[in-house]
């Protein structure tokens, strides 16, 4: 086991090296860099743009050097100084310009997860165990539906009843007014007011698939000898049900802990940044877009890092829940 | 010498410029009116009046106030109450300078200069610039405001290596070389230039502006000249910086108006750091202008910029979540917003835009093949290329026949229009565009009806697009048709707007779909730089504007007689000393633009929605929407604006 931990780990900091080679590769890959990308939307509104104070910024920040000589840089502030480089459009040191978003996304995030869980875990069971029902038809209908409805169209319809019915501002994660406001009771009130939208627009389709996945796990367990062997045995229905099909059910979803993890941050980015919600998502997009490339190479090295542990995490739980995985395999050869 | 004093004065200046946009309001009130002899204080200071935190009104003010004058449409108000726009990014704080559009001279409604923060300025010879200062004017932490902070910028900024590598700022400098810069007294500046300087006024007026002052108070504790090193350098690694100088282009970004600590000169100050979601903006205490009744301006208390994604921005306006808002909101959301009304409380207004052209073909006479740039270079193919655009139909189908038809030029209301000049080879003529197709011996057809070029292939016009709006699919797609009854396919190419621009400049587009002339609404003594190759994101001939911006360094020299022949002429605007010269050289550049068709204008004037609330008062609801000259809301004094009470 402490090889395996070991071994595991090791691999980890090569594969995080690659990713940014990667990461800092593809974003320099369009043409052009942050301040021609500032140029041409100023202009695209019609304003005028200072060109010695670009030539300026350019030579400041280092963008008329060569990529090679830019990624080293950057490795070196993040190695040496634990700087992650500065963020061009904030004005802002990376680290700095990443603060509430996190928070707000993760609880956005976990209430989704949670949302999605509550919902497709009893119906995933009962259309498992009553297989072809017109209650599982119809369960199942429901699902692909949610599957199927463009996430954003949801998004749009939603906010405008919820705007035009209960008085719900626009967009945004609060009513304005407790924007940039310490926290305060009222101030978790208007989230939760404003939760319920993002989270069934980003739930909907993750909760058809849960639904989908449990009901084919199960129902291969439920076709397994030992399950028969059971009942002949005397074990009542539910009993069963929980303490051995259900368990052997729930391994891909604990496998899946790895890609919950960079969920959190990543949380449903089209989703927030149709409904304008305050989270990484859309800070990464526009970053992406405005080439802003410290910002985006910091947030994209967080959800790689946030991937490779969540994959080490899901590896150590497996391996600890699932009595048939060894760790052994490799040594064997 | 010419000499300006106050508003009043300033109508005798020859320098002066005269236009007079056809608003419908009769243009500003100019009835002289005398200083008021008491002031009022916004009810929002009382506490700290009395407290002592805030000295009285009086002292507060210049020894001199600026006094507003109302237009027809506005009127005196009352203090108090909170404004609340909506932005699409949090880099757009900057609007607050935009808006506020406190300058040192400043546009009035009809676009002539006069003095704002100055209490009075004089022009001698083009070339030397006087500017008095308000005595006892204040920055928004009550330090003085003098002429030191010219003086700072002057020596410490625009001449520092280090702030400035590049040197002194373009419009300082006239034929590379510096002005003579004096210090006449505590409240007198003066700049003396060996040749006319026409950048100089409008740029410190621009939407924009050049700031040739800064508050040295504050930023001399950012600099290694006065600074403390051991601090300054504890600051700059604070901040993860470099070197002092990156800390101190941080701090000193009037502009941009994202650094609460940086006193200002605006009617409202930033109080809120970044990064943020909403920024709020409370009145600055100093602000220097006051109403006829003594009142001190702004009359608002607040102003709220909220970030939101500029997609939902209109969403929200119909939701009644701003105050006043024209970004972000395009002309096919305006029976949207019309809708919205009742449930939003406010008013949708539509305000002129004063672009020369909303959008405009650029045919790139940079183009690699050469048959293309043969073709392009001949002015008569240009001319049938533009006949052929039914722009009629154009406006009628996706603008409810609101907008201007005509060529890429300026507009009615400018003192430069001149109508055959806008109409030159804009009318639709399908068979005299053929006849000039045919006499440049185009004759030859392929068997679906298309002309063929010299060395056989089909005539197919690629027009390449930024991707941005579907309403130039739409355009392109009435041009297509129209151009098909000449014998000539057209393409569409929608792509991004970086890769856009790099494959005009290569030489890969043959041409391109972008708005006009900014210069909509021109006066002789705004720039013509836009006419002539200037500058390489002019899509007709980038590689030429290169040529001139760099310097000679990159790019080509202009090889088009008639591109040669603009320049020559925007080089003459430059050194030429009176407005008659001006505006005749403007005239010329624009008659051989309409003549040359160098660009192909298709529709100019598209009306901007603008959303007023319901209780917002003061807000014209005739008005233009421009960026420069007129900074959007900026040239109508958001000051000035107020709430009326109400529900």
């Amino acid at each position: 086991m402490f090889y395996f931990f070991l071994r595991r780990l090791s691999v980890m900091v090569p594969t995080l090296l690659v990713i940014s080679i990667l990461i800092f590769v593809i974003i320099q890959l369009p043409p052009g860099d942050y301040l021609s990308t500032l140029i041409s939307e100023l202009q695209a509104q019609g304003e005028d743009v200072d060109q010695e104070k670009l030539n300026f910024l350019r030579q400041r920040y280092g963008l008329d050097r060569p990529v090679v000589e830019q990624y080293a840089l950057w490795m070196k502030g993040i190695f040496m100084y634990g700087d992650f480089g500065y963020s061009f459009e904030h004005n802002l040191p990376v680290v700095d310009v990443v603060g509430d978003q996190v928070f707000l996304s993760i609880i956005i995030a976990f209430t989704t997860i949670l949302f999605t869980w509550i919902v497709s875990f009893p119906i995933g069971v009962y259309s498992a165990t009553h297989q072809y029902s017109a209650a599982d038809h119809t369960l199942t209908f429901i699902g692909f539906l949610g599957l199927a409805t463009p996430n954003f169209l949801l998004a749009l319809i939603l906010m405008y009843l919820a705007n035009v019915y209960f008085g719900i501002s626009i967009g945004g994660l609060m009513e304005p007014h407790f924007l940039d406001q310490p926290w305060s009771w009222d101030k978790a009130v208007s989230i939760a007011e404003h939760l319920w939208v993002p989270v069934i627009v980003i739930g909907t389709a993750g909760t058809a698939t849960l639904i989908r996945r449990l009901r084919a796990n199960l129902l291969d367990e439920l076709q397994k000898p030992y399950v028969n062997t059971a009942r002949a045995k005397g074990l009542s229905e539910t009993r069963l049900l929980l303490k051995y099909p259900m368990r052997v059910a729930l391994n891909p979803f604990i496998a899946d802990i790895g890609n919950l993890l960079p969920q959190l941050l990543s949380s449903a980015a089209i989703v927030s940044v149709v409904l304008s919600l305050p989270t990484t998502g859309p800070l990464l997009l526009r970053a992406l877009q405005s080439q802003d490339m410290y910002l985006a190479g910091f947030l994209l090295m967080c959800l790689s890092l946030l991937t490779v542990i969540g994959m080490f995490l899901s590896d150590l739980a497996l391996a600890a829940l699932d009595p048939r995985i060894r760790l052994t395999g490799i040594r064997q050869k | 010498m010419m000499t300006a004093v106050g508003r009043r004065g300033w109508n005798l200046s020859s320098i002066a410029l005269s236009l007079v946009l056809a608003l419908g309001t009769g243009g500003a009130a100019r009835a002289g009116e005398a200083t008021p002899k008491t002031y009022i204080s916004p009810y929002y200071f009382g506490h700290s009046e009395l407290s002592g935190t805030l000295p009285e009104v009086g002292q507060r003010l210049p020894k001199i106030p600026a006094v507003v004058r109302f237009a027809a449409d506005q009127s005196p108000g009352r203090h108090g109450g909170t404004m609340r726009l909506l932005v699409g990014r949090e880099r757009d704080t900057r609007l607050m300078v935009v808006y506020g559009y406190a300058r040192l001279v400043r546009y009035d409604r009809n676009y002539q200069l006069v003095p704002d923060l100055l209490e009075k300025f004089e022009v001698e010879e083009g070339r030397i610039f006087t500017l008095h200062l308000r005595p006892g004017h204040r920055w928004s932490d009550g330090r003085p405001f003098t002429a030191q902070d010219f003086k700072y910028y002057w020596q410490d900024v625009a001449l520092n290596p280090e702030l400035s590598p590049g040197g002194p700022p373009r419009v300082l400098m006239v034929d590379g070389r510096k002005p003579v810069f004096e210090v006449l007294s505590e409240t007198v500046v003066r700049y003396t230039w060996q040749k006319p300087n026409p950048h100089f006024l409008p740029a410190l007026a621009g939407a924009s502006p050049k700031f040739i002052y800064r508050p040295a108070h504050y930023l001399k504790r950012f600099h290694i000249k006065y600074a403390d090193p051991a601090r300054l350098k504890r600051a700059t690694a604070k901040q993860r910086l470099h070197n002092w100088s990156a800390l101190h282009s941080l701090k000193d970004n009037l502009y941009r108006f994202d650094n609460p600590d940086l006193p200002t000169l605006h009617p409202w100050r930033n109080t809120t750091r970044g990064p943020a979601q909403r920024f709020v903006f409370l009145r600055n205490p100093y602000y220097h202008r006051v109403d006829p009744d003594g009142r001190q301006l702004p009359y608002i208390d607040r102003v709220i910029l909220r970030v939101s994604s500029p997609s939902l921005i209109a969403a929200k306006t119909s939701g009644g979540e701003t105050d006043l808002q024209a970004r972000s909101l395009a002309f096919n959301q305006y029976t949207f917003l019309k809708m919205g009304e009742k449930r939003g409380r406010y008013k949708v207004h539509l305000w002129r835009t004063a672009r020369g052209a909303h959008l405009a073909l650029y045919p790139n006479l940079n183009v690699a093949d050469p048959v293309w740039r043969g073709l392009f270079w001949n002015a008569q193919f240009r001319r049938a290329l533009s006949l052929g655009i039914d722009r009629h139909e154009i406006n009628q189908v996706l603008y409810y026949g609101l907008g201007t038809e005509g060529n890429n030029s300026v507009l009615p209301g400018s003192a430069l229009y001149d109508p055959s000049v806008r109409y030159r080879w804009a009318r639709y003529d399908v068979k005299k565009a053929n006849e000039l197709l045919d006499g440049l011996g185009l004759t030859e057809r392929n068997d679906r009806g298309l002309r063929l070029l010299p060395n056989g292939r089909p005539m197919e016009i690629i027009i390449e697009s930024s991707g941005e709006h579907t309403e130039q699919t739409d355009i392109l797609e009435l041009v297509h048709d129209s151009w098909l009854k000449l014998g000539i396919k057209m393409f569409s190419r929608p792509s991004q707007r970086e890769i856009l621009r790099k494959r005009v400049l290569s030489g890969q587009a043959m041409m391109a779909i972008w708005g006009g002339l900014t210069a909509g609404i021109a006066t002789p003594d705004v720039s013509p730089a836009e006419l002539a190759p200037t500058n390489p994101y002019q899509f007709h001939w980038p590689r030429w504007g290169l040529w001139f911006s760099s310097l000679g360094k990159q790019g080509t020299p202009p090889a088009l007689p008639a591109a040669r022949r603009l320049l020559t002429l925007y080089r003459n605007w430059e050194t030429a000393t009176s407005q008659d010269q001006r505006a005749r050289i403007w005239r010329r550049m624009l008659e051989l633009h309409a003549d040359q068709v160098l660009t192909l204008g298709l529709i100019a004037a598209i009306p901007q929605p603008v959303v007023i609330g319901a209780t917002l008062r003061n807000v014209p609801e005739v008005a233009v929407y421009h960026w420069n000259p007129g900074a959007y809301f900026g040239i109508y004094s958001p000051d000035t604006f107020w709430i009326a009470r109400g529900k």
